[in-house]
């Protein structure tokens, strides 16, 4: 039982993060996206798993300040709005791709 | 007077022993060092990955047996040396240690102490570095098995500690930062405190294993530690029943959820030898280590009996490795040793490509 982890992590434009990882997948990621996806209990009602960031709320210009490990398996974010909470766990960054084929397959679950 | 042609016989010879451990021959993996022949007398190091290797007589008899049957060798001299490999970490803190070994349980009461002090104190019998941090910080019992005196540690320079020693080890515990018999009352973030201190303000010096002795169950300890330090493996102590088993799975639970790769479980309290009938009972019932193990592939790393000696060198601080270091609890303690630093070569060995835990990226903008 080996999840894939990261072997790499890079920022591929101003509001892009690219991740590959050990099995051989490409992840890329719009950055505003993932702050909307921030896993945190600020962000996400711990009991009810209700999001609790009001929809439009994440201006288009976020970034990351900075991104650093978190032991071995969670990437935590330093945002502009000044938010730091989140710890991404390998696993939800995984399912947070938006490669073409992982979005398409994600898309098919929802219909 | 060296034969260039013997040379390569010999390492044609070497190639063909393999290490059980690693699935390579010895040559490839770069263990065979500062071959010399003279004549018909040939010497050489065998360098392993660390001087606790289960199987380093079989080893040299091997490359003995093998060398010795080469036209033209009469005499063959292997020296078995070793050099731990340090598990890949920058992080900040430790940066002197090479293995960091967690042992957990899920549940209490099961001998995470006692395993953890015999197995450092056996570790270190084989010529390693090691050092024991104890960080169960309410239920400190380290000190009262190692023997040694409860009294402050000495301060260094910029905030800096120095471990207590004892047979050999360096040692940490919360118990020598309050006086004796004292309870330590903390709520879960001073905790975290704590083991900060342990893992940024003590002079460790250069180890080659670190072992972290973990308070029960998957609460505010073990997650500063996994977050904080770069732990190379974990080990995780059950008994054999049930009752037990429920919590150990949980322990490795956490653990694979973290990404701390598993390098284990000890079953303790296996069994009992009456010393009237010379039968195996098992007291605890049988096979929950082995289950458990098997439930999550990982291997059962030893199964360690009830012996009285083993709560008689806890309570006198002779541990039973060193108090009576022939005696059947010492050999599945020295076996376990050997288990351990074998599975935390393999792991170095097989680890793919990963980010590693001291990874940082400032995003341009």
């Amino acid at each position: 039982m080996t999840a894939p982890a990261p072997r790499n992590i890079k920022q591929i434009d101003e509001s892009t993060l690219g991740i590959s990882w050990n099995d051989g997948h490409d992840s890329v990621y719009s950055v505003k996206n993932l702050r909307e996806s921030c896993p945190c209990a600020n962000c996400i009602d711990e009991w009810s798993g209700k999001k609790l960031i009001a929809p439009g709320t994440i201006p288009q210009e976020i970034r990351p300040r900075n991104l650093k490990a978190v032991g071995l398996y969670a990437i935590q974010f330093d945002w502009s709005d000044g938010h730091n909470t989140g710890l991404y766990t390998h696993e939800l960054l995984r399912q947070l791709c938006e490669c073409a084929a992982c979005k398409s397959k994600s898309a098919d679950n929802q219909t | 007077m060296s034969d260039p042609k013997l040379q390569e016989k010999i390492i044609d010879a070497l190639k063909t022993v393999q290490d059980p451990d690693l699935h390579k021959d010895i040559v490839s993996l770069g263990f065979v060092k500062n071959m010399s022949i003279d004549g018909g007398n040939v010497k050489f190091d065998v360098e392993l990955t660390t001087p606790a290797c289960p199987v380093k007589e079989q080893l040299r008899t091997e490359c003995e047996t093998k060398v010795k049957a080469i036209d033209g060798v009469e005499q063959v001299d292997v020296n078995m040396t070793a050099v731990v490999r340090s598990t890949e970490h920058s992080q900040p803190v430790l940066t002197g240690v090479k293995n960091i070994i967690a042992v957990a349980s899920g549940k209490g009461g099961v001998g995470k102490s006692t395993v953890s002090t015999n197995l450092a104190i056996a570790l270190s019998m084989t010529g390693a570095q090691v050092g024991l941090m104890d960080a169960d910080i309410y239920g400190p019992s380290i000190p009262q098995m190692m023997g040694i005196p409860i009294s402050p540690p000495k301060v260094g320079s910029e905030n800096k500690f120095f471990p207590h020693e004892k047979y050999g080890l360096k040692v940490v515990s919360a118990a020598f930062l309050t006086k004796q018999g004292q309870p330590l009352m903390l709520r879960g973030p001073m905790l975290g405190g704590i083991i900060q201190q342990f893992l940024q303000n003590v002079e460790w010096g250069e180890l080659d294993y670190l072992v972290i002795d973990l308070p029960p169950g998957t609460g505010d300890v073990q997650l500063t530690l996994t977050q904080k330090a770069p732990i190379s493996g974990a080990v995780v102590v059950t008994t054999p029943q049930e009752v037990s088993l429920i919590d150990a799975d949980k322990g490795v639970k956490m653990f694979q959820q973290v990404k701390v790769p598993l390098l284990g479980i000890v079953e303790n309290m296996s069994y009992f030898i009456c010393d009237g009938c010379d039968k195996k009972h098992h007291i605890f019932r049988q096979g929950g280590g082995k289950k458990l193990a098997g439930t999550f592939n990982i291997p059962l790393l030893g199964e360690i009996p009830i012996i009285e000696s083993i709560a008689e060198g806890g309570d006198s601080g002779i541990p039973v490795v060193m108090a009576d270091a022939e005696s059947s609890a010492a050999q599945a303690y020295k076996d376990l040793a050997g288990q351990v630093a074998a599975q935390l070569s393999i792991n170095q060995a097989n680890k793919g490509e990963k980010v590693s835990a001291d990874f940082e990226l400032s995003w341009k903008s």
